[in-house]
């Protein structure tokens, strides 16, 4: 449905060396797909969705709606922004303070090229946007007297009321509450699920990324590091930033004893001697440096234990207990039930699954 | 032409950005050229280029006289500069950051004397000061002798007066300065055991030093280039600065207009000089700024005992800038001729000025054409500058262009502005020289960085996000200008056209060369009219002129107030 391939923007530098912008950045979306642009700030991920918008005009590639291209530097083809038909919601909301809610939404609709729909069907197109967002009656409000919830309800219901094909939503949730944040997220996963647009969510928050999306992009430094769904993201990262930016991560440095096919579960050898089963997605030879990542939720207190280490810290989170634990000279993150209690200075053994340990460099 | 339309149809904003810096390089560029073509060649009895010459700078750097003038200018300049620094910084502080009383005084002052034109202060103080004034009368009758104690027409004089003229505008920038400091810091130096006085040497003032320097340097400017007082007050003294002479150079027959655009063009650089520190500064000093947020309010000292000490400061300060020069206007209104304070003067008291300027066919057509000149440049400029402004400030095509463009007349004192769009506008083969227009191009010239100013600031308070929207919407660039930009920068709009309308109708320096006499504007007319000694339908005239001009002037502090803008462009 979307196609982007070799986006190139760079920015002249202004603050550091490294300049900013984004490089070589390609993806295929099929039709009603929720895509998620995941990374830190800085990493491009807004960048690509303003080139997708037709907001900034990049220095190269391809962008293409179905069999409609939209920007191709080789062809000098730029549609301008207000051709695209493309539904966008903005961090801010940029709802117009000037105009009620029922106007703000019928915006789209009053300013399309061509055949403009009149009056009867802008109203009843309006009044199904409300309808759809959980906002039916509220079109006399003036735009300014709406709390953040429902403005931002209003920017949904503007992007989605002329039908586009495609829906941009960037960091729509991070003016929100966290009780309001929770509910949005949910919300807008249903919506679209409802609408069946294909959509780009922007976010640099993992949890969000990994609650609504069927394929997450991951951003470092204006590329992208890896792109897959949610459960691949989170339990075969492809690198250490990766690993370390989506969730906590322990990481454990090594070498590979034997060598090891792609897809295979191996032997690392730790810096302490140390012997651990993991899984090597892209395979290593003997002897290769290794860095392995295990999440905190997949570390057990053990009697058969890999690894040994003793408790430096424990603290009660109600749902779980999070607890420090010294294993030579690196501190683990272990995460355990919340009924166990182990005080710290308490030796204990430690032990997880292969499958669950993987190599990320 | 395809590629053209095409070029076009990319980017709306691309022609809208031509068109506008066509029409502001028309406007904007011939006076500075004119300016220096004339200051350095000599011309024949109707205006052809004859020939180079570097006689006008010659005689301006070796004549006694006109290096007594910039010497003048100078002292004049700082003196007003440091006068108005002290009494409306004094003024600021304690109305803004005290809990001293009668508060609204200072700035009902400051409302009505934006209103009043600058020349009708300048006569009530002549008045007060001069020769039949109460100052010297009462010196007379005390000592029983002949002399008198003050002599207005000095350099003192002067000083005082400007100083008083510009007190009410440093009032309102420092207050806001004041207004926008963060309180804690103030608080930590009295939680730390320092006195209020302490406070404000050591904390206060350091903190609010760049913001100051700024302030100077542009009330400064604002002197060097002031004409009402130099001309008023300086010349029957025979004390002249560099506008006067400016002036005479141009109204003496056959004018020296090769002298005037030396004369111009040495006061074109020392502003421009000035006004490149003054861009630095103020930059600095807005980084100083420490607001927090909207409906910030630092606590005030507490002045204990001393606030009524404070009251009786904003009490004279009511008086000075505001009930004297008022009643000295009523007086001088109320009298069938100019005479000093007296009770046997309230016997004479007649309405006859304000009859006559009701009847008298002139009056009501001065009044009317004074507000159509000012009416018709304020809205040119902020038709001209919502675009020029718009695109500058959102980095659109040629914006930076444009804002050079735009603010290009700062650089011209009033009175220099005058010389250059009469020498361009007597060369143009069009009925404008001698008419309204050439009025009304003037103040464009000359206001148009304020247009500039309100509009570009507006334009950084609206979220980039709400025209980004329209965009993506469907809407082109002329639909979001008309139907989101527009409408959201409104406030900002009618800001900066209510103080281009009010500052267009109080200036002099500007009109007093393009004025003539079957197009006049009000400042010209009363200086006029004060030369031919017709003080009293004068003083009549400019009061019901001063109510008039209070009502807009009000009706812009409210609109400031609701479109959350600051009061002043600069």
């Amino acid at each position: 449905m979307l196609t982007v391939r070799d986006l190139t923007k760079i920015y002249a530098n202004r603050f550091d060396t490294q300049a900013g912008g984004v490089r070589e950045v390609s993806f295929d979306l099929p039709e009603g797909t929720f895509f998620t642009l995941l990374g830190p700030s800085g990493c491009g991920k807004t960048t690509t969705l303003r080139c997708v918008a037709g907001l900034e005009r990049p220095d190269a590639g391809t962008i293409a709606v179905g069999d409609r291209v939209l920007f191709d530097s080789a062809s000098k083809t730029a549609v301008p922004l207000n051709e695209r038909g493309i539904g966008m919601v903005f961090q801010s909301y940029a709802i117009w303070p000037h105009m009620t809610v029922f106007e703000n939404i019928a915006f789209p609709l009053r300013v399309a090229k061509g055949a403009r729909p009149g009056q009867e069907e802008v109203r009843s197109l309006v009044e199904q946007a409300l309808a759809t967002v959980g906002l039916a009656g509220y079109g006399d409000r003036p735009a300014t007297r709406l709390s953040g919830g429902q403005q931002q309800r209003v920017a949904l219901a503007r992007a989605i009321v002329h039908r586009p094909k495609l829906l941009l939503l960037d960091e729509p949730l991070s003016n929100l509450d966290a009780a309001l944040r929770e509910e949005m997220r949910i919300e807008l996963r249903r919506l679209q699920q409802q609408i069946g647009v294909t959509t780009i969510y922007v976010t640099h928050d993992q949890s969000e990324a990994l609650a609504m999306s069927d394929q997450i992009a991951v951003m470092e430094k204006g590329r992208i590091v890896q792109m897959g769904n949610p459960r691949e993201i989170y339990f075969r990262p492809a690198n250490v930033f990766v690993a370390s930016f989506i969730g906590a991560a322990n990481l454990l440095s090594g070498v590979c004893d034997g060598a090891v096919a792609p897809g295979a579960i191996g032997t690392v050898r730790l810096t302490d001697g140390a012997r651990i089963g993991c899984l090597f997605p892209a395979g290593a030879a003997d002897g290769q440096p290794t860095t392995v990542s295990v999440r905190p939720e997949s570390i057990v207190f053990a009697d058969e234990p890999l690894l040994n280490g003793t408790v430096t810290a424990a603290s009660f989170l109600g749902g779980s207990a999070r607890y420090d634990v010294r294993v030579g000279d690196l501190v683990l993150r272990v995460v355990g039930g919340a009924e166990d209690v182990v005080a710290p200075g308490k030796t204990v053994g430690l032990s997880f699954a292969a499958s669950s340990a993987v190599v990320v460099g | 032409m395809n590629r053209a339309l095409a070029w076009a149809r990319q980017d709306m904003r691309r022609v809208i950005a031509a068109l506008v810096g066509l029409v502001l390089a028309v406007l904007m560029l011939p006076p500075l050229w004119i300016l220096l073509q004339d200051s350095i060649t000599t011309t024949d009895a109707i205006g052809d280029v004859t020939g180079f010459t570097l006689a006008h700078f010659g005689k301006l750097f070796t004549d006694k006289d006109a290096l007594r003038s910039i010497w003048n200018s100078l002292v004049f300049a700082a003196g007003s500069t440091a006068l108005s620094l002290i009494v409306g910084g004094v003024l600021a502080w304690l109305v803004e950051r005290t809990n001293a009383p009668f508060k609204i005084l200072a700035y009902l002052a400051t409302i009505i004397s934006l209103g009043t034109p600058y020349i009708l202060h300048v006569i009530a103080w002549l008045f007060l000061l001069g020769k039949i004034g109460p100052l010297n009368d009462a010196y007379r009758t005390l000592t029983g002798g002949t002399a008198n104690l003050f002599n207005v027409n000095s350099m003192a004089g002067m000083i005082l007066i400007e100083g008083f003229l510009w007190s009410p505008l440093v009032f309102l920038l420092l207050g806001s300065t004041f207004r926008a400091a963060n309180a804690d810091m103030e608080e930590a130096a009295r939680m730390s055991g320092a006195t209020v006085l302490q406070t404000l040497r050591r904390v206060s003032l350091p903190l609010a030093m760049p913001a100051i320097l700024a302030l100077a340097l542009f009330v400064f400017i604002r002197a060097i280039g002031g004409f009402e007082v130099p001309a008023l007050v300086g010349m029957p003294g025979r004390i002249y600065v560099l506008t006067t002479d400016v002036y005479e150079a141009t109204i003496v027959v056959p004018p020296d207009l090769g002298y005037a655009a030396a004369f111009s063009v040495v006061m074109v650089v020392i502003v421009a000089v000035l006004l490149y520190f003054y861009s630095r500064l103020s930059k600095n000093a807005e980084k100083y700024h420490s607001v927090t947020g909207k409906g910030f309010r630092p606590r005030p000292f507490d002045l204990g005992a001393g606030r009524w000490i404070a009251g009786a400061i904003i009490i004279a300060n009511f008086c000075i800038v505001l009930v004297l020069p008022m009643l000295t206007l009523l007086w001088m209104s109320l009298l069938p001729f100019l005479r000093g304070f007296s009770v046997a003067g309230l016997s004479m008291l007649t309405l006859k000025n304000f009859r006559t300027v009701f009847t008298a066919p002139g009056y009501v057509e001065l009044a009317t054409n004074s507000l159509m000149v000012a009416a018709a440049a304020a809205t040119f400029i902020m038709a001209i500058t919502a675009l020029a402004g718009w695109i500058a400030a959102r980095r659109g095509p040629g914006g930076w262009l444009l804002d050079q463009l735009a603010t290009l007349s700062l650089v011209f004192p009033g009175i220099c502005l005058g010389v250059a769009v009469m020498e361009v506008y007597l060369r143009v083969p069009l009925p404008i020289y001698g008419s309204l227009w050439i009025i009304a191009i003037a103040y464009v010239i000359r206001f148009m960085p304020y247009g500039m100013r309100y509009v570009y600031s507006g334009v950084l308070q609206l979220h980039h996000e709400l025209e980004e929207a329209a965009g993506v919407a469907g809407a082109g660039s002329l639909t979001t200008l008309r139907r989101i930009v527009a409408p959201l920068l409104s406030p900002a709009i009618i800001a900066g056209w209510l103080f281009i309308f009010l500052v267009a109708n109080k200036e002099l320096a500007i009109a007093v060369l393009l004025a003539s006499p079957g197009s006049q504007v009000i400042a010209v007319s009363i200086f006029d009219q004060w030369v031919n000694g017709q003080g009293g339908e004068l003083a009549a005239f400019g009061l019901i002129w001063t109510v008039l001009m209070t009502v807009i002037a009000c009706l812009f502090f409210a609109q400031g107030r609701r479109g959350g803008t600051d009061v002043f462009g600069n």
